[in-house]
């Protein structure tokens, strides 16, 4: 009987975690998609994600403005405000960098973390804000051994394979796909064959953060609210989750987030009883060191080719 | 008198200085010009201002913070001092750049197919997508699917012209296309030019410094020198010069050997 629970439990924990690491592999695949394609390491992602999650509180309560918007059309409006942000950071602030030292744009995403902080203590303050019932998934995946998956978690799994299969078919097949490849392999190159290296960006900007704001949302939904301290968090652990991946690897990102999510749930259940409380959240980072020391390219990481 | 009759010169560089960062002069009063049909050959030494003048054509340049200072730069008869590189591809100017620039993690079709847009617009022709590509180069139509950086040094040198050569040019510059390869394969490559430039009637500027297979398909050439021209003249005419002989094609040794001549002398000679 006790092993039966037992096996229960571990499923329990690996399936929150497989739900968590989907969406992890949301906000990790757009920080990998702006990587791979402008150079940038964007480490502002898990932030513009918790941005992403409070809009549909501020749009559906009269929290900040003054008329309410059905829920449902508030998410909407937040996946299409992920595009619409991607468009004006690329043309408002990005689009000058291009050709400037890597340093330069770090420190300009670095700005992006503290400008975000700065925008939701004035709009909401720290604290939980419970999301509209309307938009909060009433049903649950039944597993096997009565173990649950939540909805959002479900919605993120589905999301995270749809936008990972979709991308690389992407860049494996279509013409846009290869060009943005093709920018990112050498700027100069491509530029001499009419490719305007602006609207790479625009691209990768745009898509980044559309599917980053599924991300956000997803979040906020599992824990059926939003408050800040969680996707700082989230903004290290998609940190790590990249690097296991490879950085500029779309599948890469999206497995080293998975992973990610499962060790960080695993620990958390087993181990945080055992070692300390908070030890789980830890472990990735943990993991992330061995894992820079034995694959410095990560999972699927662009290896340099070396031609003898 | 080059080029047709009334017809401007498809590229005029008129008297160009030009400049790096705002204050490395690389190149001093230039005066060249390429005419419709025409293959001219810019030759000199390393860092003579060969790259750096096709550079400025193309507009690139403008990336490595290059600027015509003085005098100008004219495509067809229109001002394109400076320009930027958009313009000057959506007029027809592609440019292969030095050191053979594929893209390295792409595979050879993938490579290919990023020569398919110009102008934001996917180039339409009557023939398949990149049977000009293989009439000129059979050779890549058995590596579409290898990865670029994974190709010899001659296959990669066929994928960035048959790459240039599907993007429909006017006006195509070549930086360097012998870099690196073995005699016998430059002499091919340089007769593929050579084909090309006839048969699809585009006209190429070769900065190379292999100049006795250079100018062997060129029209007209140029001996650059610490940026400026130090010889001209119609490609038959400057193959019989003896100081071009004596420096740049060397005493029967080796022709690519520039590390070794002793560059003043000919400035000495023709100052
Ligand atoms: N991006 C750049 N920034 C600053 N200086 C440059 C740059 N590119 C070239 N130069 C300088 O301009 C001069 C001309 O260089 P350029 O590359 O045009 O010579 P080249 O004739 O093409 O030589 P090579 O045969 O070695 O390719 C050199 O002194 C070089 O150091
Ligand atoms: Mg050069």
């Amino acid at each position: 009987m006790s092993d039966v629970v037992d096996v229960a439990t571990g499923l329990e924990f690996f399936i929150t975690g497989l739900g968590k690491g989907s969406v992890y592999a949301l906000i990790a695949v757009g920080f990998a998609l702006i990587y791979k394609v402008t150079g940038v390491l964007n480490f502002a992602q898990g932030w513009f994600a918790a941005l992403f999650g409070l809009l549909p509180v501020v749009l559906s309560t009269s929290l900040v403005v003054s008329f309410e918007i059905s829920p449902l059309v508030a998410v909407a409006i937040t996946v299409f405000a992920g595009l619409l942000l991607g468009l004006v950071l690329e043309f408002g602030i990005f689009r000058f960098f291009i050709g400037e030292p890597v340093l330069s744009v770090i420190v300009v995403t670095l700005a992006l973390v503290a400008s975000i902080e700065g925008i939701v203590q004035y709009l909401v303050g720290p604290g939980y804000r419970a999301y509209p019932e309307a938009v909060l998934p009433d049903w649950t995946v039944p597993l096997a051994l009565g173990v649950e998956l939540q909805g959002p978690f479900a919605l993120a799994i589905v999301f995270a394979v749809a936008t990972v299969a979709a991308l690389m078919a992407f860049f494996r097949y279509t013409v846009m796909g290869s060009i943005l490849r093709a920018a990112a392999s050498d700027q100069q190159a491509a530029m001499v064959l009419g490719v305007s290296i602006e609207r790479t960006i625009v691209v990768a900007w745009a898509i980044s953060l559309t599917i980053t704001s599924i991300g956000g949302v997803l979040f906020a939904m599992s824990t059926s609210g939003w408050s800040f301290a969680p996707y700082t968090n989230i903004g290290i652990l998609v940190f790590a989750a990249v690097v296991l991946g490879g950085i500029d690897s779309i599948p890469g990102a999206f497995i080293g987030a998975i992973t990610i999510g499962v060790i960080e749930e695993l620990g958390t259940g087993y181990l945080d009883p055992v070692v300390a409380p908070g030890f789980g959240t830890v472990l990735p980072m943990l993991f992330l060191l061995v894992i820079i020391l034995v694959l410095p390219y990560g999972l699927f990481g662009t290896e340099r080719i070396e031609r003898l | 008198m080059r080029g047709a009759e009334g017809e401007p010169p498809v590229v005029a560089l008129d008297n160009a200085e030009i400049v790096y960062d705002r204050h490395f002069l690389a190149v001093q009063g230039v005066s060249l010009e390429a005419h419709r049909g025409e293959i001219v050959a810019l030759l000199g030494p390393n860092g003579a201002g060969k790259s750096t003048i096709l550079k400025m054509i193309s507009g690139i340049g403008q990336t490595e913070r290059g600027e015509v200072t003085r005098g100008s730069v004219s495509f067809e008869g229109d001002d394109v001092t400076n320009a930027k590189t958009t313009p000057m591809v959506d007029r027809g100017v592609t440019h292969i750049l030095e050191g053979r620039r594929v893209f390295e993690d792409l595979t050879v079709e993938e490579n290919l197919r990023c020569g398919l847009y110009r102008g934001g617009r996917r180039l339409r022709s009557k023939k398949s997508d990149y049977e000009l590509a293989f009439e000129y180069f059979p050779q890549l139509e058995d590596l579409l699917d290898v990865n670029a950086g994974y190709t010899s040094g001659g296959e990669q040198q066929m994928l960035v012209i048959a790459r240039a050569l599907i993007h429909r040019p006017n006006l195509l510059l070549l930086d360097e296309p012998s870099l690196g390869l073995a005699p016998k394969l430059v002499e091919d490559i340089f007769e593929t030019m050579r084909e090309i430039n006839k048969n699809e009637d585009i006209t190429m500027i070769v900065a190379d410094q292999n100049a006795k297979e250079t100018l062997e398909i060129a029209d007209h050439g140029y001996v650059l020198e610490g940026g400026q021209i130090e010889l001209s003249g119609p490609a038959d005419e400057l193959v019989d010069r003896e100081e071009i002989k004596e420096f740049y094609l060397g005493a029967g040794g080796d022709e690519s050997q520039y590390s070794e001549v002793r560059h003043y002398k000919i400035r000495k000679r023709y100052n």
